[in-house]
């Protein structure tokens, strides 16, 4: 009886070391393999290649197929360009039209351009050649293959060129709608006529409307400029005029209060304004005012005042 | 015989005037524009056409000039009939039983009738106005076959604008001859209300009106007085070319760009001012610059005298003449508003 149970300790015992064994060599089997991963992407020159190329199906005739090829490689091996297809034309019907490689840090991307010219009466397979890219790493040679890459090509029309009577098959397009710019026209427009009352504006603030009441003193000024010394009758019925010019209406020196009341710019020179008007009626209505050279400097200055008030300057 | 007023007394005169002014502006409350007018009217020897309501102070306003001047006072109403020969003489029976026949308003005082009141003056038939038009312009009327001179004669007449039932509206001419059309207003400030309400100074008009010294401007001296200072105030080249171009915007407003709204402007006015009319505003002018102290005239004094002495000489069309009322002020006012001086 206890040597049946010492029996089956015994064979308990054994089982178990033998499970632990077998876990052991699957652990072990694991971690090789790991090691030959690592191992193997160290040793390998070019770590990682794709050909990336759009759907294969649905060109015609002019057509143009972008292919892109991503290249990563180890540190010192370089791509030798020579070893790309040369830009021009490939075979009868296929023109590589652009090539262009750019280095983004370890990637190298290498982007094609075809353009087809086969013209097929029905839908037909064809294939962009592939080629052999070849890396130097130092008097070493890598290459790495493009495999071909195989597409269909459809035709236009129908093989038989029919007539209608209505319309010919074969003709353009219609013309496409034109893009609607009654937008931009608007903003042309407002813009242009801003701009015009903008400029209309300022030239009226500067007075260059040959009727305007901003230019009222420029004229007087000038018409003054022109006067010959001494004459005092005209030059206070030149200043007379603008400043009734410049109230709609005469101004006499009883209603200045009212005309101060519309244009309070001219309270400012309030004083000079009444010595000019006391001045003017004691020239041309009691005939005893004296005439000096000062008193026509004074009404140049008076006017010159009025000038820098029409212009917004004082 | 009185002595002759030289320019150098002018200011003294003028002095007098202003007290009397004064004097009457104490007398009759609120009225200092029109006592104004009617002071250069008096002193320019020009008869005035008064407007304005009744009960207003027209008569106390003309006793107190009639005191002031010194001369007699005489007033008449007009009556629908009213005849001239009322004007002239009266008849009655005396104690005895005898006809008699006196001198009427106009010659009773003789030539010592310096303000004549004429109330009513529309009321009165045309004969009546036509003997007073030859009073008012020659100073002189024929009775009992012989002229009788009335050299101090101011002639003041009221027209009564409220009423037209039965009235006579003044000829053109006889408007003509009256120098100014004096509006004469309720006044509106109610203080001055207040004390002619209240105050029993103004009950008594007698004794109102006497309290204004008499003879402050002696009435026989006023011809003489209006004829030295018609010399002595000057009139400029300028203010005369002023003056020329309101007269002619007065006979035709369309030249001188003078509008109105809703009126053609080009047959507005049947009549502008006469000749005599302009020379009435400019002796007008000249009294009122003698009064503000000034011996030249200046475009203002024209300006202020304008409405005074053109509103009645121009003569609307008469498709406008139901507006006149409003028209004219606006013409007169749109006209100085138009013409410059210099």
């Amino acid at each position: 009886m206890i040597h049946k149970k010492v029996g089956a300790n015994l064979f308990a015992q054994n089982t178990l070391n033998m499970r632990i064994n077998s876990h052991l060599q699957i652990l072990s089997l694991f971690m090789l393999m790991l090691l030959a991963g690592c191992s193997g992407s160290v040793t390998e020159p070019v770590s990682y290649f794709a050909v990336e190329t759009p759907r294969p199906f649905g060109y015609v005739i002019g057509d143009e197929i972008a292919q892109r090829i991503v290249i990563e490689t180890r540190p010192g091996i370089t791509l030798q360009t020579a070893s790309l297809p040369a830009r021009g034309q490939i075979n009868r019907w296929l023109n590589l039209t652009q090539i262009n490689v750019e280095q983004q840090g370890e990637q190298t991307v290498i982007n094609l351009r075809y353009q087809i010219f086969y013209a097929p009466l029905e839908v037909k397979m064809l294939s962009l050649p592939g080629f052999t890219l070849q890396f130097a790493q130092g008097d070493n040679v890598l290459s790495k293959d493009v495999p071909d890459w195989s597409f269909t090509v459809a035709p236009l029309r129908e093989l038989a060129v029919r007539k209608n009577e209505q319309h010919e098959y074969m003709r353009p397009d219609v013309r496409p709608p034109l893009l609607s710019d009654s937008a931009a026209l608007m903003g042309l427009w407002s813009s242009c006529s801003v701009s015009v009352l903008l400029g209309t504006y300022l030239a009226y603030l500067y007075g260059y409307f040959p009727q305007s009441r901003r230019r009222v003193f420029k004229q007087a000024l000038k018409q003054l400029a022109k006067l010959s010394e001494g004459d005092m009758a005209q030059a206070l019925t030149i200043a007379h005029k603008a400043f009734n010019k410049l109230n709609r209406q005469p101004l006499f020196q009883h209603q200045l209060t009212d005309f101060y009341r519309q244009h309070s710019e001219y309270q400012r020179i309030n004083k000079s304004l009444e010595w000019f008007f006391d001045y003017s009626y004691h020239y041309f209505f009691s005939g005893k005012q004296a005439v000096t050279p000062q008193h026509l400097e004074k009404i140049r200055e008076l006017l010159e005042q009025c000038r820098k008030i029409e212009r917004g300057a004082l | 015989m009185t002595k002759m007023i030289t320019d150098a007394q002018l200011p003294d005169w003028r002095d007098k005037a202003l007290k009397f002014e004064q004097q009457i502006n104490q007398t009759v409350l609120g009225l200092q524009p029109a006592v104004r007018n009617i002071l250069i009217a008096v002193f320019t020897r020009g008869h005035v056409l008064l407007e304005g309501n009744v009960g207003v102070g027209k008569t106390t306003l003309l006793r107190a000039i009639a005191q002031g001047l010194g001369g007699d006072y005489q007033r008449i109403e007009g009556t629908i009939d009213l005849m001239p020969a009322d004007l002239i003489y009266y008849t009655y029976l005396n104690n005895d039983g005898r006809p008699c026949v006196d001198p009427g308003p106009l010659l009773k005082q003789g030539d010592r009738l310096a303000t004549f009141f004429f109330n009513e003056i529309n009321r009165a038939r045309p004969q009546v106005h036509s003997l007073l038009l030859r009073a008012m312009a020659e100073r002189s009327i024929n009775a009992f076959n012989r002229d009788y001179q009335l050299p101090h004669i101011q002639v003041f007449a009221d027209r009564n604008r409220v009423e037209k039932e039965e009235t006579f509206e003044l000829p053109a001419a006889a408007k003509d001859r009256f120098m100014m059309e004096i509006n004469i207003d309720t006044p509106k400030e109610p203080g001055i209300l207040d004390e002619l309400m209240f105050n029993p100074r103004f009950h008594d008009t007698d004794q109102l009106v006497s309290g204004i010294a008499a003879d402050t401007i002696p009435y026989y001296q006023l011809n003489e007085l209006a004829d030295t200072l018609q010399r002595s105030v000057q009139t400029s080249p300028k203010l005369r070319a002023y003056a020329l171009a309101l007269w002619q915007a007065t006979q035709d407003p369309n030249a001188y760009g003078v509008k109105l709204a809703d009126v053609d402007m080009t047959t507005l006015l049947s009549t502008g001012a006469s000749p005599r009319g302009m020379s009435y505003l400019i002796r007008a002018s000249k009294t009122r610059a003698w009064l503000q102290g000034r011996d030249h005239v200046l475009p203002e004094d024209i300006q202020a005298l304008f409405p005074v002495c053109m509103t009645h000489r121009l003569f609307l069309n008469p498709i406008y003449a139901y507006r006149k009322e409003q028209l004219l002020p606006e013409l007169i006012e749109a006209i100085l508003r138009q013409v410059a001086a210099p």
